[in-house]
């Protein structure tokens, strides 16, 4: 078996069973605990449309304190945004999903795509320097805050690596380009990349609670 | 300008002698972690459980509080003051907990110690960072859990202990109790206004403060006009007359429920329909929002802030109000449990607007308004004067950028702390109390 196929194969399977179960779990495992009816009398009823405002409206600029936080706001967006083109929008990428899924859709230009990527992964640097220099952000980081960031870069790193057919075989390259992919989606679980799953029912119980006392949040 | 009367500035001289003779607990410090955790646990539930895991540690959060704007440290930021809740969840409760248990320190008593201090006396639990969060964490109900565990825990700071503990024990806040309402009383009587003390039965239950008491006996007086005026069948009782409720904000949950259960079982004695909270904040949270919870029954009475009772007064015809001609802008300071945690945002701009008032809003407002500083019995801890005053010259420049002639309140904390900030940096912008604004103006 070449590296390629052990990536391919069995580092793909167990890497996605792993990835699966592991947000299963832990979305239950924080869901199904229980929790006390509130008791109060609403100010007014609230639920499904305060929830899915407050999923809405905590990507939108943040009024009062926008100025104070533009800089998080803005690689923030740029950054998840150049994430979905890079996946989503290159053409082998495309084809592998197409291969899982059986459709395809429309890719975009290879030096669009590269663009974005090289986009994500400036941000990111960019991002895990100021994690390590800003007063606020190192004191609250954990190892999890830098290991979810690194996870994620190298796919981004092996990605563009592969593409430029730069120090190695493209077999090899596209190799290492799987098993970082694969190692994000082990570490996915266990870390805060878990927010991508966590951050709706958040939003939506802040938006229920404080509906219910005639509070936009 | 703000001119400190004496009962001010001996009520100043009480808040300095606070904390100097609290009971302590002896307990060991394995002790106090254990009382800690059972709270944890038993409050770490599905909400704190989904806030917990979701936190990507941004720092967004730090930019919403006042004690971090205003002194740019880091240690102040919120989601650093919840940090050991976070940490207990990870290796006790979390589904991940065997994992999380290799790479994440466990909870000690100097830890409970250390973050006594960001919990008390650098959060005023104001909620600003609630509305920040771009994962929508409930960041305050999670410092009231951290307030609970160091409350179990015996590690509450003296002031706040000592004022809890006065009055779950003697039902009396700064050595007010029913003696003191009766002489308020008998004041407000030789001046025209009548205190219906004790009914056996009233539809309306009307409460006060000690601090009312103390400080501010034109606020009651106030409210006992719009009651009258209103036409209600009110009464104000000696024993449950008092809406503070230290217990909420010390964290300790038998002073927070006895205070709760006094005022629910005299309003249920005396079949009030209705309980009226005066002009505090936290009181209104307590019993507008905890209370049922608090004694795990729907109550048989409706809640209102005296500026919701007064709204509702003016909605129905049965209060009328003529122009303020005394003042011509005001901005209305949002207190936060009131408001950005209560709900209570449009009757006490609606109330100033018919009394003709230009209502200038602060830059920010409502929701995101910026807590005074010193809210939720804030201003009694002496050791965070130095952060309080800080916090109090930003919500000052706000209040200022709107060239009002008045900053009006709805609590009787914000109102204290920024008569404090004013005094001590020679601030003139005159505080005033809605319902004593809405009183001057009661139409004939």
């Amino acid at each position: 078996m070449t590296l390629l196929d052990f990536a391919r194969g069995p580092a793909l399977q167990w890497s996605l069973i792993i990835l699966v179960a592991g947000i299963v779990w832990r979305v239950l495992g924080a869901i199904l605990l229980s929790t006390r009816k509130d008791l109060s009398t609403p100010r007014r009823k609230s639920g499904l449309k305060d929830g899915m405002g407050t999923i809405a409206s905590r990507s939108l600029p943040a009024s009062a304190f926008e100025k104070r936080i533009r800089f998080q706001h803005i690689t923030g967006y740029a950054w998840h945004l150049a994430l979905f083109v890079t996946v989503l929008f290159f053409g082998p990428h495309i084809l592998f999903f197409e291969s899982i899924l059986g459709f395809g859709w429309p890719n975009l230009p290879n030096g669009v795509v590269l663009f974005a990527g090289a986009i994500a992964l400036a941000i990111l640097i960019a991002l895990l320097i100021r994690r390590a220099t800003n007063p606020v952000q190192k004191l609250i980081s954990n190892a999890d805050d830098y290991i979810s960031v690194i996870i994620v870069m190298l796919p981004l790193l092996t990605g563009i690596i592969a593409f430029a057919h730069i120090g190695a075989r493209y077999e090899t390259l596209l190799a290492i380009h799987l098993l970082s992919i694969e190692a994000m989606f082990i570490w996915f679980p266990f870390g805060k990349l878990m927010h991508t799953a966590m951050t709706f029912p958040s939003r939506f119980q802040a938006g229920t609670s404080f509906g219910r006392r005639g509070i936009k949040a | 300008m703000n001119t400190p009367s004496q009962a001010f500035t001996e009520f100043q001289v009480s808040l300095a002698q606070l904390g100097q003779n609290t009971a302590t607990d002896d307990w060991s410090d394995d002790q106090r972690m254990e009382r800690a955790r059972h709270t944890f646990m038993s409050r770490l539930d599905r909400r704190a459980a989904v806030d917990m895991d979701t936190c990507i540690h941004c720092g967004m959060c730090a930019e919403a509080c006042h004690f971090y704007v205003a002194t740019q440290e880091e240690r102040f930021t919120p989601a650093y003051k919840i940090d050991p809740l976070r940490r207990f969840y990870r290796r006790e409760v979390s589904p991940m907990r065997l994992f999380n248990r290799l790479f994440t320190r466990k909870l000690d008593a100097d830890d409970l110690r250390e973050w006594s201090e960001l919990v008390f006396e650098a959060c005023t639990g104001c909620g600003r960072c609630d509305m920040m969060c771009p994962m929508g964490i409930n960041i305050s109900d999670n410092i009231n859990i951290m307030r609970e565990g160091l409350a179990a825990a015996g590690l509450v700071p003296g002031e706040l202990r000592e004022l809890q503990d006065e009055q779950r024990e003697k039902n009396t806040l700064f050595g007010v109790g029913a003696d003191e309402l009766r002489s308020v009383a008998s004041k407000l009587a030789e001046q025209g206004t009548q205190l219906p003390l004790d009914k056996v039965s009233a539809d309306v239950l009307l409460l006060t403060t000690a601090v009312e008491i103390r400080l501010f006996p034109e606020a009651i007086a106030a409210c006992a006009k719009i009651m009258q005026k209103s036409g209600a069948d009110w009464t104000i009782s000696t024993e449950a007359f008092e809406a503070s409720n230290l217990g909420l904000i010390s964290g300790d949950k038998a002073s927070r429920r006895s205070a709760i259960s006094r005022i629910a079982d005299k309003a249920k004695s005396c079949g009030a329909s209705t309980v009226v909270v005066p002009e505090s904040g936290h009181a209104y949270q307590a019993l507008r929002w905890e209370s049922a919870n608090e004694l795990g029954e729907a109550l048989p009475f409706e809640v209102l802030a005296i500026s919701e009772y007064v709204a509702r007064a003016l909605k129905d015809g049965k209060l009328s109000l003529k122009p303020a001609s005394d003042l011509g802008s005001v901005t209305y300071h949002d207190p936060c449990r009131l408001s950005r945690q209560g709900g209570v945002f449009a009757e006490p701009r609606e109330v100033l607007q018919v009394m003709g008032l230009d209502v200038r809003e602060t830059d920010s407002n409502r929701r995101e308004n910026l807590c005074c500083g010193g809210g939720c019995g804030e201003y009694a801890i002496s050791r965070s004067a130095r952060i309080r005053q800080q916090a109090f010259d930003l919500k000052r420049h706000e209040l200022d950028d709107t060239q009002a002639d008045a900053v009006v309140t709805g609590c009787n904390n914000c109102r204290i702390n920024l008569m404090i900030g004013a005094e001590k940096s020679g601030w003139d912008m005159p505080v005033i109390s809605l319902v004593e604004t809405v009183a001057g103006n009661l139409a004939e």
